[in-house]
């Protein structure tokens, strides 16, 4: 099944450049190569069925009934070796910590704009910058419990860093439920392996939702809020509550009094101590932040403002999302850490600089551009693909708000085989995997790998058309 | 502040379809909410169990009901269904009494796309031809009340509190979901009518017992109980009600009918409550009126009759009430604890002849007081 099998001319996670697999992959190659199609199709099938029966699904907006659609799933598992690994984990925690000092300053001293490493007008006009939270003081100072951070590949195989979310990162539930289906339909690939587990990510995410209860009491209420069933991510919220064991609550089961959270339960109120929040700031609390939202608390911000109720994330942590903020981590890290970054980031052309914007209009046919506050594949031009007419619109789209743009070369993604009708082919990947941040950080041990599925798409996003693969990091192969 | 979030509850839909309490509507207390919630915010310190939210215990007292239903409604259209066959060698006649018998059942025999249906003149046809298919899939796919969507309601119910229900009972439920789904569906009906409304009703009996198995007995499956109950009290009610009558008006009496053919008839009635083989054992076979309606309405030991459900269900309400305010009385609990000394201390007299109608009446108004009473106390905050 691995005949036509091609490496396209970029980093193969399989294969080296003379088409041998690499050690680390031998096992699986060994046995992916020994299957005949019928019986991979049948697991395929398994897969499928326990993923609808479960009901693992997330919803497709642009569907008018909104349907429920399975995740596709790809068999073929991503494998990441201990060494590697353990360049990544360090360099995760390095930058989730940085990340956070940075949240820290931003709403207090701002000693990194009065320095002028960042642009204070930068932080000022960015959207999701909340002046509400200048000067408040947040449990143990951090700001960014869970983060997801994007991760790819070049073509010579470095990780780069390609975006942070630290606000509400979606997909763990799928990380672990991948894992769970491969056990089951799989179990002989895991047999020449030693992959570590990830099964303790509810239990860790629990223990960093624990300390954030104001009295450190034994028995805090903690709850999860979610929009409610029809958000996407409906399903992994529902998940980790269940993992956790704690309420989930919609915005309409909380009520504010006095500046206390409570929730309504067949007894009466009961007071809520830590929220961990699967909605936007925006739609956080109508009173203080979008007025239409029904899917917030009313007052729910002055609650936390006293130091009533705890957040996770806390609010305002969408300046570090902001794509135009990016290209500074770097400098970040080496400002309040002293150290060098671990993990780089692609080389970002920001338009507020005045050389860098001229680069950009004058190359735009080579290069990606995204708008600062898109996400999920939206709002940006791919300048290789796009036509005279795109790039001249998207030119005067710059032109006329240069903050709202950041450009970068084209990555060439890795890929990974997948199987593709009847025989292996090559798929891009990226992966995100999930740090927590408690007391200290910690990195879930692989993450999600989301893999494009059309032929040559460098898009991964489950919008539009993306899979996803169990990552296994692997102690030496025997 | 609290003032806002209050109102922004008002809007919120349930899931639920309360229409037929709503009919007799009885408020259960008149103390105010504000009284209540000031209430429970000094409860709430000392409450030793945790407690529930609102919402989800309400969403699990419909996931249940909706499960029970479309499990009583798949094997009265089967039992029908197949009792048709029979009817059509003895009395033709019978077949379109038969169907709009089971409408009335389903409250559906004044519903507007019913009525089109009949006045299409489709039930007599189509009932002639035994099965009366195109009818059976009508009431499994198509009506406003049908098992679909009394499934679709019960997962989409369960679908918003997965994290308070077992996986396995997830499963279950989600399994039997996609069981009534794809293109396909309406036709199986139509070509497997056993089949299909078996598979209704065995995967209702199994997501119960699978709750019973998998869930802490504790206030969500106590909701859970009380919900099944109370919908299978409901429903025997109607069934028996129903029956009655059309053996009562075949010819004023019950045995002025053909002794086969009221033979068949009582079975088909205790078919659809669940009970035939309990009651054969219990009465040797003795089709008797008096003993029928005594069987499926004050039998003590039968978990398919009306006495039986109402003590389960005054069960489960005690245990809600005991754990969420041990110091008041429960509405609900006195409703269902009255019409349970009721039950228990009935005479013969009161079920048989015309009384029977009354008595039946008196205790579906008891059932969706107590529905009422349930809402106020527990789902409304």
């Amino acid at each position: 099944m691995f005949d036509k099998y091609k490496l396209n001319g970029i980093f193969d996670e399989m294969f080296s450049a003379d088409l041998t697999p690499r050690p680390h992959y031998e096992p699986v190659y060994g046995q992916l190569a020994g299957l005949d199609q019928a019986d991979f199709e049948r697991r395929r099938r398994m897969a499928d069925l326990s993923f609808r029966n479960q009901g693992i699904t997330f919803t497709v907006y642009s569907d008018e009934s909104g349907v429920e659609r399975i995740f596709p799933f790809d068999l073929v598992p991503r494998i990441v070796p201990a060494a590697e690994w353990q360049t990544i984990e360090k360099g995760l925690e390095q930058r989730i910590i940085a990340l956070n000092m940075f949240c820290h300053d931003v709403y207090h001293e701002q000693r990194i704009l009065r320095e002028g490493l960042v642009p204070p007008e930068l932080i000022y006009s960015a959207q999701m910058f909340r002046r509400e939270m200048i000067h408040v003081s947040v449990p143990n100072d951090v700001y960014i419990h869970v983060c997801g951070t994007d991760l790819i590949r070049d073509k010579d195989g470095n990780y780069l860093v390609l975006e942070d979310n630290a606000r509400t990162p979606s997909g763990v539930s799928y990380v672990l439920e991948n894992r769970t289906i491969m056990k089951r339909v799989f179990p002989g690939l895991f047999e020449s392996y030693r992959v570590r587990s990830i099964e303790d990510y509810p239990y860790n995410l629990l223990q960093c939702l624990k300390e954030l209860a104001q009295y450190h009491s034994d028995d805090p209420t903690i709850v999860i809020l979610t929009p409610g069933i029809f958000n996407s991510a409906y399903f992994e919220h529902s998940f980790l509550a269940r993992q956790m064991g704690v309420e989930l609550v919609e915005g309409k089961d909380l009520i504010v009094d006095n500046n206390f959270v409570y929730m309504r339960t067949t007894a009466g109120m009961r007071r809520v101590d830590v929220i961990y929040r699967r909605i936007d700031d925006d739609f956080l609390d109508p009173l203080c932040f979008r007025s239409d939202s029904i899917l917030g608390v009313p007052g729910m911000m002055n609650a936390y403002r006293c130091g009533n109720v705890a957040l996770a994330n806390a609010v305002g942590t969408g300046v570090c999302d902001d794509k135009a903020v990016y290209p500074y981590v770097p400098e970040m890290i080496k400002f309040y850490l002293s150290e060098e970054p671990i993990l780089n980031n692609v080389h970002t052309y920001k338009c507020t600089d005045k050389d860098d914007l001229k680069y950009v209009l004058e190359h735009m046919s080579e290069l990606v551009v995204k708008s600062t506050n898109g996400s999920g594949g939206y709002g940006m031009l791919m300048g290789f693909e796009a036509s005279p007419d795109e790039i001249a619109d998207f030119a005067r789209k710059i032109k006329s708000d240069p903050r709202n743009f950041i450009a970068q070369h084209v990555v060439q993604l890795s890929q990974h085989p997948s199987l593709i009708d009847s025989h292996f082919e090559g798929r891009r990947i990226d992966l995100r995997p999930y740090i927590l941040y408690g007391k200290k950080p910690v990195v879930m041990a692989g993450g999600l790998t989301r893999v494009a599925l059309e032929k040559n798409s460098l898009v991964v996003n489950s919008s539009q058309g993306g899979g996803s693969k169990d990552t296994w990091v692997v102690e030496d192969v025997r | 502040m609290g003032c806002g979030g209050r109102a922004l509850s008002k809007e919120f839909q349930r899931l639920g379809d309360t229409n037929t309490q709503r009919l007799s509507a009885l408020g259960a207390s008149s103390q105010s909410k504000a009284e209540r919630i000031v209430q429970s915010v000094l409860v709430q310190q000392n409450t030793a169990g945790r407690p529930m939210l609102s919402r989800v215990a309400e969403a699990m007292y419909w996931m249940s009901r909706y499960v029970e239903r479309a499990e009583h409604i798949a094997r009265i259209v089967l039992i029908n269904s197949n009792m048709l066959i029979d009817l059509g060698e003895l009395a033709p006649e019978m077949q379109e009494k038969q169907w709009i018998g089971v409408l009335r059942i389903l409250r559906l025999d004044q519903r507007p796309e019913v009525q089109e249906f009949l006045l299409a003149d489709k039930v007599a046809k189509e009932s002639r031809c035994l099965l009366g298919n195109s009818f059976a899939s009508f009431m499994a796919v198509e009506s406003s009340k049908s098992i679909i969507h009394c499934v679709t309601k019960a997962r989409e119910n369960a679908r918003s509190i997965r994290e308070n229900i077992s996986a396995e009972m997830w499963e279950t439920l989600n399994t039997l979901y996609w069981n009534l789904t794809g293109d396909d569906v309406r036709y199986r009906f139509e070509e497997y009518p056993q089949e299909m409304f078996l598979s209704v009703t065995m995967g209702s009996m199994l997501f119960q017992g699978v709750a019973d198995q998998t869930l802490p007995h504790a206030q969500s499956w106590q909701f859970t109980q009380l919900a099944k109950y109370l919908e299978r009290a409901d429903m025997i009610c109607r069934i028996v009600d129903t029956n009655f009558d059309i053996l009562q008006s075949a010819d004023g009496s019950y045995s002025a009918m053909d002794t086969p053919l009221r033979n068949i008839q009582w079975m088909g009635m205790l078919r659809s409550c669940c009970s035939i083989e309990a009651y054969q054992r219990k009465h040797l076979g003795d089709l008797d009126p008096q003993k029928l309606a005594g069987f499926l309405l004050l039998d003590a030991e039968s978990p398919r009759n009306v006495r039986y459900s109402v003590n389960a269900a005054r069960t489960a309400i005690a245990g809600i009430a005991a754990s969420v305010h041990p110091q008041q009385v429960d509405q609900a609990e006195r409703i269902l604890g009255r019409l349970n000394a009721q039950l228990e201390y009935a005479e013969l007299k009161h079920i048989s002849g015309p009384a029977l109608t009354g008595f039946l009446r008196e205790i579906q108004d008891h059932l969706a007081d107590a529905s009422i009473a349930i809402e106020n106390a527990y789902f409304l905050h």
